[in-house]
């Protein structure tokens, strides 16, 4: 409660504003739970999510960018602008209007895939302008200078299959960021990228963001770098129950 | 809008995928194209058989086993019945026949006298029939022994005994037209039903006033011991005679082979859709279960496109594109085959065929029918895998790799 005050106080908005969100996931006769009891986020703000993989960080990012329902939820409120009112999330969950949820998506947030989810089938160019063009955002040079910034402008006309990894990546930060979003969630981007490409795509991107004063939500699970880059890291526990059945992470932020 | 870039998407998709749509396309027409192969078999050989019965008027001909007394009454009664296309009296047999003789030949020529009239199924359709009682239309033969053409004038004569003398009496004719062989194989003219009374009226004694020839007066009443009669259709055949049959007219007719043919028309029918339902089903089943599949194999894509803010019912039309495609390309590939397969089959039996005619065959509406039907199947099974794939979560399709 206490964070809730907090960022209230403060000039900046609150994006994400979550209390008592659950969502519950079973595999092979071991529920999963993620718990988050509070979660404030606020406009600019670089938050790091840290931890080991199958602690339910993507959970926690999928639930973010609305393409995972939570089971259960207090409040769930999206203030994607300043000028903005608050979203009821959780009324457009509970009323399964995933197309108004979609169109949220489209408009506010990009996604950084871990493994890229380049489509295999579009350029490198076609792939960036994809989140411009289904927003039906004029052709500019967008997407031309944003590939400058991340390097990878003389690829433009290739398709995905002909990059490197890392570079791949790059087209993946560029796309999410081409459609001018308020809100960028990446999940581990730099995971299956050496540590020294991966420090440097993770410093381009965060750079990029900041420059765009947008709000970064990133899982990883190597903290080192991400301080370095100032973000402010999530904290989780996580607890196994004594016959091994359950696991629950609790985020708290 | 966001429709025709769902298209573009899909087509683009298709295109980079080329090998594996390929192999859809050829999955598809390997089932298809033997299938219309079969149906224009089918089609063409029954079609044909069908088609030498139509055209042969023997086969809608009824014929009375044994004379008979048919009263005018009768021949009124019966010709307004719309399932006859063509009925005449018959004079008896014996007292039908004729002997013509022509400037241009030696002998006399004995022709049998045929009841004709307009419709006559005998006579080619358009040509001229005889009119009166001064015109005959020959047989192929007849014209021949007589070397007669059409417009030539002959003589006609038939003889009696009358009052215990010899007589023979003549009448000129006009030749009006000579009818094709298969008219009529023997000596013989095609007459009005007029002159045929004529002759047997002379034969029996009785006085013909129209053409002066004299004897004793007629009766009232006139009876016929037979007739000529021609069904509308082959399919009328049947009902025609049992109808005869229940008016105590025993009848021959061709009902048995058309009844033959008309059979094997059902039972190939049978067999074939049989087949072709199997075919189908299978067809159906193959390409829903391969469209099914890819468009599990597509879910990471789907989900991508979900993420960047695609909604659920652009998703279905990404399979339903592509599942487009392949039901085209499939149907033009098998229409392919067929059409190599068809020409193949009716250059080998060339020989044994009346020009023009063809074993394998299929009409326009048979392949828009196969499209149809392709396309509704592609499109039934990728809508469903798609609706399939749009209702999943999508953070579960992309965590899928």
């Amino acid at each position: 409660m206490e964070n809730v005050f907090q960022s209230r106080s403060k000039a900046k908005p609150t994006v994400y504003h979550l209390r008592d969100v659950i969502r519950d996931r079973a595999s092979e006769g071991v529920t999963f739970r993620l718990r988050v009891p509070a979660l404030q986020i606020t406009q600019g703000e670089k938050i790091a999510l840290i931890g080991e993989s199958g602690c339910g960080k993507s959970t926690l990012l999928d639930m973010l960018a609305f393409i995972a329902q939570p089971s259960q939820i207090a409040a769930f409120r999206f203030r994607p602008e300043r000028e903005d009112d608050a979203i009821d999330v959780a009324l457009m969950w509970k009323k399964r209007q995933m197309n108004k949820l979609g169109d949220l998506r489209k408009r506010h947030i990009g996604y950084v895939m871990q493994t890229g989810g380049l489509l295999p089938y579009l350029t490198v160019r076609d792939n960036m302008s994809l989140s411009r063009s289904v927003l039906g955002l004029p052709e500019n040079d967008t997407v031309q200078s944003l590939a400058r910034e991340l390097g990878i402008a003389r690829h433009l006309d290739k398709l995905p299959e002909t990059l490197s990894v890392g570079e791949r990546q790059r087209v993946a930060i560029g796309r999410a960021l081409a459609h001018e979003p308020s809100i960028v969630i990446a999940d581990e981007p730099t995971a299956s990228v050496d540590p020294f490409a991966a420090e440097k795509i993770m410093s381009l991107f965060i750079g990029l963001a900041e420059e765009r004063n947008i709000t970064v939500v990133v899982a990883s699970h190597a903290w080192r770098h991400i301080k370095r880059l100032g973000l402010r890291r999530l904290a989780h526990h996580t607890h196994r129950s004594n016959d091994g059945r359950t696991t629950e992470t609790v985020v708290n932020g | 809008m966001r429709l025709f870039k769902t298209l573009r998407l899909a087509s683009r998709d298709y295109a980079h995928e080329w090998q594996m749509s390929g192999c859809f396309v050829l999955a598809l027409a390997a089932v298809l194209g033997p299938m219309l192969v079969l149906f224009g078999l089918k089609f063409g050989i029954v079609g044909g058989m069908l088609q030498q019965l139509v055209e042969n008027p023997e086969t809608r001909e009824v014929r009375p086993v044994s004379s008979g007394h048919f009263e005018t009454d009768w021949f009124e009664r019966m010709r307004g019945r719309s399932d006859i296309a063509f009925l005449v009296p018959r004079t008896r047999s014996i007292a039908a026949t004729i002997e013509l003789n022509s400037e241009k030949s030696g002998h006399i020529v004995r022709a049998e006298l045929i009841p004709s009239g307009y419709g006559d199924p005998l006579l080619p359709a358009g040509g001229r029939v005889p009119e009166s009682m001064n015109e005959v239309v020959l047989s192929q033969l007849a014209a021949e022994k007589l070397q007669v053409a059409a417009g030539d004038r002959i003589d006609g004569s038939v003889t009696r005994h009358y009052a215990g003398k010899k007589e023979r009496t003549h009448v000129e004719l006009s030749v009006a037209e000579v009818a094709p062989v298969a008219a009529f194989a023997r000596e013989g003219a095609f007459a009005d039903v007029r002159l045929v009374e004529a002759v047997e009226d002379f034969r029996d004694g009785r006085e013909v006033p129209e053409l002066g020839w004299q004897g004793s007066t007629n009766p009232d009443e006139r009876s016929y011991p037979g007739f000529r009669l021609y069904a509308r259709s082959i399919y009328d055949v049947a009902a025609l005679k049992d109808d005869l049959t229940g008016q105590g007219i025993e009848v021959r007719t061709k009902a048995g082979d058309i009844e033959l043919v008309m059979r094997m028309d059902r039972n190939l029918s049978v067999i074939y859709w049989a087949i072709a339902i199997i075919g189908l089903l299978g067809f159906s089943l193959s390409l829903g279960a391969s469209l099914w599949a890819n468009v599990d194999r597509k879910r990471k894509e789907l989900s991508v496109l979900r993420l960047v803010g695609f909604r659920t019912g652009d998703i279905v039309w990404f399979p339903v594109t592509q599942a487009l495609y392949t039901g085209l390309l499939g149907w033009a590939l098998a229409i392919a085959i067929y059409f190599a397969a068809a020409f193949a089959i009716n250059n080998m039996l060339a020989d044994q065929l009346a020009t023009g005619q063809q074993v394998c065959i299929l009409l326009p509406q048979h392949y828009a029918l196969a499209l149809a039907m392709t396309v509704g199947a592609a499109v039934v099974a990728a809508a469903l895998a798609g609706w399939r794939s749009a209702r999943i979560e999508p953070s579960d399709g992309l965590r899928e790799i």
